[in-house]
C-alpha cells in the first residue's frame, strides 16, 4: 500500500525516497494510519455484522408468521395462498412449497424436500434449489417447516439478499473512505519527514559554519510557538553567550600578548643597546641586569596565568584541612603591617569570633593576602584597611574593607576578568590578575566573591556553613 | 667534594644545572631516566639530589620513595613542571624535603641546595651567635655587641631564621615559605620591606652590614667581626 506515495518520490529523487522511508517521523505516521485502517475496519465490521444480524432475524419472524399462518389455513385456501405469496415476490427471494410424506412435490417453487429440514424447530439456514432459478445449484436460504394435518410438509423460505447489498455498500464505503485516508497518511508523513529533514539539514549547514569559525551565524527559527523554533531560540541564546565569551577570550589573548610584549620589548632594548654601547664587563653587567628583569617579569605573568588556570582547574582537594580563620588574618595583617606603615595606611583587624572554615590553608591564605595587597596598593596615603571576620545568617564573612575609590558599578565584572585594571590605576604595578585568583580560588572552596561597589572598596569572601561550616 | 645526583630528563635543563653547579664547586652526577638513577642514587650515595617529578623509566616521586624505604636519608630537591595545588603537598609527602616549579631561575635551585646540604643541626642551645650578633630565644631578646636590639616578633622570626642559615643565600621564596610559612610569591615585595625593617636594627648606622642584598636573588646574613 505504502507504494502509492513512495513510488511517486521513487521517481523524483531515488536518495530523498531512501531517507525519508527510515526517517522516525514516517515510521510514526504510517505505524498510525495502519492502526486507524484496522481501527475502522473493525467498526465497519461491527456495523455490518449487527445490521447483518437484524436483518436475519426479522426475516426469520416474518417467514416464521407466514409459516404459522399458512399451516392453519384449509387445504385449498393454503394452497391459493402460497400461490398468491410466490407471485408477489417481485424481487424472487421468497420461497415455499408443499411435499406429502413421501417428499413429493405437491405445490411450491422448491425443486425438491431439502435434507436438513426439521419440522417445527425455528428457521434455520437451509440449501434450496428454486424451480424457476437460472442459476443451477442450491442457495443457502434461511427456511422453516410444518408438518400439515393431513401430514403433508409445510415449507416457507426467505433469501435474506439484503445482507449482501449492506456488505457491497459497506465494503465500498471502506473502499471510498479508508484508502484515500491512507494514501493521505502517508504523504503527510512523507512531507512531514521531509521537512524535518529539511530543517536538519538546514540547522546542519547553519551549525558547520559555526564549526568553521563563523560565529555570527545562528540557527533557523520562524518565531512561532513550536518545538523546533524553541529549540532554534535556545541554541541561538547559548551561541551568544560562546561568542561574547569567545571574543572577551579573545581580548584576554590580546591583553597577554601586550603585557608580555612590554618587559620583552625592553629586555631586547636593553641587550640591544648592551651589545653595541658597553665597553666594560661592569656596563654589560647592568645592561643583563635589566635585561633579566624584564624576562622575569613576562615569566612572573606567564606563571601567573598558569596558577590561576591550575586552581580553576583543580577539584576540592581531600586535603581540605579546619583553617582557622582569625588565625589566619593576623598572619596576614603581621605581614603587611610594614607596608601599610611605610603607605602611613591604618591597617587593623577585627575578629568577633573563634571562626573556622574547611579549606586548603594555603591558597585561603593566598587569597586574603590578595586582597590585603590590593587594598593596601588602591588606598592613597593615610587612609585605613580593615580585615574583619564576622558572621552573617549561616555564612561566615571574611571582609576586607578600604577607604580607596573602590570599584564603580561599571567595573563589578570588568574587574573579574583577566588583566583588567581600572583606567584609573593603570600606572600602579601589578598584572590585573589578583581578583581573578582570589575569585577561582573561592569557587574552588564553594565560597563567594562579592564586590561591593564604591566608594571606598568593600571585598568579602562569603563562606556557607553548609561547605564546612563554623566549629 | 661534594656530590650531587641530578635525575631530569630533559638534556638542556640537566646540562644548564650540571655547569652551574660544577661551577660552585660541586660533582654532578647526570641521569636521564629514573630507573637509572634510583641504581645511581643507591651505588653512588650522593650527599644531594634533585630529581624532575615527571621521568621515563620511573616516575620521580617513585624513585624517592624507593630510596626512603631503603632508610637511604639523602636530601631531595623535587623539580616539577606541574605546580598543581596539591603536587607541591604529594611531593614533600613522598619523602621530597624541598620543591621547586619550573621555570625556575638557576640562583633560586643553588640556593635551594645549598641549603638542604647545610641544614643546621638540632641544638638545644638557647642563645645563636654569628658574629658580633646575638640572639636569646628563651627571652626573645637581640643584640649587636653590646647594642640591644628591639625586635618585633615578626622581625626577631626573621633574624632567628637567618642566623640559623648564616653564610648561605636565602632567596625571597625560601624566606616567604620557611619564615612566613607562604607558599606563593605576593605581588608586592614583601620580603624586601621586611628585610629592610630588620636591617635598619641590626645594621646600625657606623656599623659594618651584616645582611647583604644579591642583586636579584636574595640575601646574605654574614659573620663580620
Amino acid at each position: 500500500m505504502p507504494s502509492g506515495p513512495v513510488g511517486k518520490s521513487d521517481g523524483r529523487a531515488g536518495k530523498l525516497h531512501l531517507h525519508f522511508i527510515r526517517s522516525k517521523t514516517f515510521h510514526w505516521t504510517a505505524a498510525l494510519a495502519g492502526l486507524f485502517a484496522i481501527f475502522v475496519t473493525v467498526l465497519f465490521a461491527f456495523v455490518y455484522f449487527s445490521i447483518d444480524g437484524y436483518l436475519i432475524a426479522r426475516s426469520d419472524r416474518m417467514i416464521t408468521t407466514q409459516a404459522d399462518f399458512f399451516a392453519g389455513l384449509p387445504q385449498e385456501r393454503m394452497i391459493s395462498a402460497l400461490g398468491d405469496h410466490l407471485e408477489q415476490d417481485s424481487r424472487g427471494v421468497q420461497f415455499s412449497g408443499v411435499f406429502d410424506a413421501n417428499r413429493n412435490r405437491l405445490t411450491g417453487n422448491i425443486a425438491a424436500l431439502p435434507d436438513g429440514v426439521d419440522v417445527g424447530s425455528p428457521a434455520r439456514s437451509v440449501p434450496l434449489v428454486r424451480l424457476d432459478s437460472k442459476e443451477a445449484g442450491a442457495t443457502s436460504v434461511r427456511t422453516v417447516a410444518r408438518r400439515l394435518a393431513n401430514g403433508d410438509i409445510l415449507v416457507v423460505g426467505r433469501n435474506v439478499d439484503e445482507t449482501a447489498e449492506v456488505f457491497k455498500v459497506v465494503g465500498a464505503a471502506l473502499a471510498l473512505g479508508l484508502l484515500p485516508a491512507f494514501c493521505l497518511w502517508l504523504l503527510a508523513g512523507a512531507w512531514l519527514s521531509a521537512r524535518a529533514r529539511r530543517r536538519v539539514e538546514e540547522v546542519n549547514l547553519r551549525v558547520q559554519r559555526i564549526v568553521a569559525g563563523n560565529l555570527h551565524e545562528r540557527l533557523p527559527h520562524r518565531g512561532v510557538d513550536e518545538p523546533f523554533s524553541r529549540l532554534a531560540a535556545i541554541v541561538n541564546g547559548m551561541l551568544d553567550e560562546l561568542e561574547t565569551t569567545i571574543n572577551a577570550l579573545a581580548g584576554v589573548g590580546n591583553d597577554i600578548a601586550h603585557d608580555l610584549r612590554t618587559p620583552l620589548t625592553r629586555a631586547r632594548l636593553s641587550l640591544e643597546r648592551g651589545r653595541t654601547n658597553a665597553t666594560t664587563l661592569e656596563q654589560l653587567q647592568v645592561v643583563v641586569d635589566k635585561a633579566i628583569a624584564g624576562i622575569d617579569q613576562s615569566l612572573a605573568i606567564v606563571t601567573a596565568l598558569l596558577r590561576l588556570a591550575e586552581i580553576e582547574n583543580s577539584r576540592r582537594s581531600s586535603a581540605f584541612g579546619d583553617v582557622a580563620l582569625g588565625e589566619m588574618l593576623r598572619e596576614v595583617c603581621d605581614m603587611y603591617e610594614p607596608i601599610a606603615e611605610d603607605k602611613q595606611i591604618a591597617l587593623s583587624v577585627d575578629i568577633s569570633d573563634k571562626l573556622s572554615v574547611r579549606g586548603d590553608r594555603d591558597l585561603l591564605l593566598e587569597a586574603v593576602a590578595n586582597l590585603v595587597d590590593n587594598a593596601i596598593k588602591f588606598t592613597p596615603r593615610s587612609g585605613r584597611v580593615e580585615l574583619a571576620l564576622l558572621r552573617g545568617h549561616g555564612e561566615t564573612i571574611l571582609r576586607v574593607t578600604d577607604t580607596g575609590a573602590g570599584i564603580s558599578d561599571q567595573e563589578q565584572e570588568a574587574v573579574l576578568r583577566r588583566f583588567y585594571r581600572s583606567d584609573k590605576i593603570r600606572n600602579t604595578p601589578g598584572f590585573g590578575l589578583g581578583l581573578n585568583l582570589v575569585s577561582a580560588i573561592a569557587k574552588l572552596h564553594g565560597f563567594r566573591l562579592i564586590i561591593h561597589p564604591g566608594p571606598g572598596g568593600r571585598v568579602e569572601i562569603v563562606c556557607p556553613d553548609e561547605q564546612g561550616g563554623q566549629t | 667534594m661534594t656530590k650531587v645526583l641530578l635525575i631530569e630528563d630533559d638534556n638542556e635543563t640537566a646540562g644548564e644545572i650540571t655547569a652551574e653547579l660544577a661551577d660552585r664547586g660541586f660533582e654532578v652526577e647526570w641521569s636521564a631516566d629514573g630507573l637509572d638513577g634510583l641504581a645511581k642514587a643507591r651505588d653512588l650515595r650522593p650527599d644531594a639530589m634533585i630529581v624532575d617529578r615527571l621521568l621515563p623509566g620511573m616516575d620521580g616521586l617513585t624513585v624517592i620513595e624507593s630510596l626512603r624505604k631503603d632508610q637511604v636519608r639523602t636530601p631531595v630537591l623535587v623539580l616539577s613542571a606541574l605546580g598543581a595545588v596539591d603536587d607541591r603537598v604529594r611531593g614533600l609527602r613522598m619523602g621530597g624535603d624541598d620543591y621547586l616549579t619550573k621555570p625556575f631561575a638557576i640562583v633560586e635551585l643553588v640556593a635551594r641546595i645549598e641549603a638542604l646540604l647545610r641544614r643546621p643541626p638540632e641544638t638545644r642551645e638557647t642563645t645563636l651567635r654569628v658574629g658580633p650578633l646575638e640572639i636569646d630565644l628563651i627571652e626573645r631578646t637581640a643584640k649587636r655587641g653590646e647594642r640591644r636590639i628591639e625586635l618585633l616578633p615578626r622581625e626577631f622570626r626573621l633574624l632567628e631564621y637567618m642566623m640559623r642559615r648564616s653564610d648561605q643565600l636565602l632567596t625571597r621564596a625560601m624566606l616567604l615559605e620557611e619564615v612566613w610559612n607562604y607558599k606563593f610569591v605576593p605581588a608586592t615585595n614583601l620580603v624586601d620591606v621586611h628585610m629592610g625593617r630588620v636591617r635598619h636594627k641590626v645594621d646600625g648606622p657606623g656599623d659594618t652590614p651584616m645582611i647583604q642584598n644579591v642583586r636579584g636573588a636574595g640575601f646574605i646574613l654574614r659573620a663580620v667581626s
